[in-house]
């Protein structure tokens, strides 16, 4: 069974199109990128995967299931865009991560000595063992991210979705980032859709990479992105892509900067 | 004086516990609205010779919903729609009160309140109404903190929002109407405000918060009552002036520690 089926998705939002003939499969355990230029529907897809957003026409199948039965049978991990989260709400690393599982637990139930347990190692699994008590608001936006993925995985989800997960990370702290997500992808078999307007540094972690402008232009092979054509067809111009890899020189030299 | 404190002492208790989801949702305004509106509800009942009190619960749910649907469908903003809700029920209200031959010193209760001239009825009204108010913010309070951090977070996460959503717009509308008899429809979201706001800069945990939330509302509305009744005061100006007493406390603490 493929973990996203997409057919003839259109998207209209206040009469204005946004998207417009989406056909899309990914298979099971897979990283898909989605990139294109701002505006270019990349949220709208997937607030539309995860039943934020309802189709104007098509279908959208998760695993089997349309999206609203795939929330209520607890499929997706989701890290929105920006978290608009005010500095000074009362809320923990841990108790942020306890949030993932409040739907399964049930009215008037509250979580065990075991769900709190598993809060904290999913944290130590996010690497963030001993900041479990840190207001959630005090936290760095990389470690607010490392929390919030340990929201997102405490429910075993089957799928991840990110949107721009790496905004207001610097450049060191994206690389790490994308690391621990293609770890976690290979360790817990965890199908990812990101959405990144990065595509240089996107086409280094993913297995595909889908190319949106309103409409599909693109979908396969990252390095097949790169191709002059596509990002053409993409951009409306020709764009030079800078690629920052295990072997990019500046992301070397700035990560040994960081450790000394 | 007993069914004063009794009753204020619950009605408190209730107002601290929702002043921390209205702070916390930044719904402060929404919370002003709904009681001027009550104002609207309050006079439809003295021109009809009824409750004021239930054709103020009816009318204030009412405006609670219209403000939430015209401003989630995105026609209006949700200061706009609250601005106009509430004018417009003023002004209803100041018109049918010209009408009304029956208003009164009974309005200025409405207005300022009342809680010393309390009756057994109306005191026992306001226990129960607040007592099953609360059990039903307890069994949807985690779903409620969830929603109040991130609602998209909270629908992919399988919560209900909008069942929880109106379930507290629906417990706002009512503690709205219910604690007019305490303090009155001018200082009710000093009450609904306050005590959240205050607890805010005294704590970073969220049961702590919703804990000093109920002390603060507790203490200041005991205190209020216990100070007007020796001293012949105004039963809610005094409250409300505990209550920012209490908050300007926590708010030059807070300051003076981060100095």
């Amino acid at each position: 069974m493929k973990a996203v089926e997409i057919k003839n998705l259109d998207v209209s939002i206040n009469s204005k199109e946004i998207l417009k003939n989406i056909n899309l499969e990914l298979g099971e355990g897979k990283f898909l990128g989605i990139v294109g230029p701002n505006g270019s529907g990349k949220t709208t897809l997937l607030r539309t995967i995860i039943g934020i957003i309802k189709p104007t026409s098509g279908s959208i199948k998760i695993f089997g299931s349309i999206p609203f039965d795939a929330i209520q049978k607890g499929m997706f991990g989701y890290l929105p865009q920006s978290q608009k989260i005010e500095l000074n709400f009362p809320a923990r690393a841990i108790d942020v991560v306890l949030m993932g599982i409040y739907s399964r637990l049930g009215t008037f139930k509250w979580p065990s000595k075991k769900d709190i347990d598993r809060a904290k190692e999913m944290l130590s699994i996010m690497d963030m063992s001993g900041l479990e008590n840190e207001p959630f608001g005090d936290l760095s936006g990389g470690q607010q991210q490392r929390v919030s993925i340990a929201r997102a995985l405490i429910n075993n989800p089957r799928i991840l979705i990110l949107d721009e997960p790496s905004t207001g990370i610097d450049v060191v702290g994206q690389e790490d980032f994308y690391h621990l997500l293609k770890g976690l992808q290979k360790k817990l078999n965890l199908t990812i859709i990101m959405v990144s307007h990065d595509i240089g540094t996107v086409t280094s972690y993913v297995d595909e990479i889908a190319c949106l402008n309103k409409t599909l232009h693109y979908h396969g092979s990252p390095l097949g992105a790169l191709n002059d054509a596509v990002i053409k067809q993409l951009y409306g111009k020709h764009v030079d892509i800078m690629m920052h890899t295990d072997l990019c020189e500046k992301c070397k030299r700035l990560h040994s900067e960081q450790k000394d | 004086m007993q069914r004063a404190l009794l009753t204020g002492a619950v009605l408190s208790i209730f107002s601290g516990i929702i002043s921390v989801f209205i702070v916390l949702r930044r719904v402060s305004f929404l919370g002003s609205g709904i009681s001027h509106a009550a104002f609207g509800g309050v006079s439809i009942g003295f021109l009809l010779g009824i409750n004021p009190l239930l054709t103020a619960l009816v009318y204030s749910i009412i405006v609670a919903f219209g403000i939430e649907q015209i401003s989630s469908k995105g026609r209006l903003a949700e200061d706009t729609a609250i601005g106009i809700f509430f004018s417009s029920s003023m002004a209803l209200g100041i018109v049918l009160v010209g009408l009304s031959t029956s208003y009164n010193v009974d309005l200025f209760g409405y207005l300022f309140g009342s809680i010393l001239a309390i009756t057994n009825e109306d005191a026992l009204i306001a226990v129960c109404t607040t007592l099953f108010l609360m059990g039903v913010v307890f069994v949807i309070m985690k779903e409620l903190y969830f929603i109040t951090f991130n609602e998209e977070l909270a629908f992919v996460g399988g919560i209900k929002v909008r069942l929880i959503k109106s379930i507290f717009l629906l417990s706002m509308a009512i503690a709205i109407v219910v604690g007019i008899k305490l303090v009155g429809i001018i200082l009710i979201s000093a009450l609904l405000v306050i005590p959240g706001a205050a607890a805010q800069l005294l704590t970073k945990r969220f049961y702590r918060m919703v804990m000093v939330s109920c002390l603060i509302s507790l203490f200041s509305t005991i205190s209020g009552i216990i100070i007007s009744y020796r001293l012949n005061l105004a039963p809610g100006g005094t409250i409300v002036i505990f209550l920012s007493i209490v908050f300007f406390v926590a708010f030059f603490s807070k300051t003076s520690n981060n100095a």
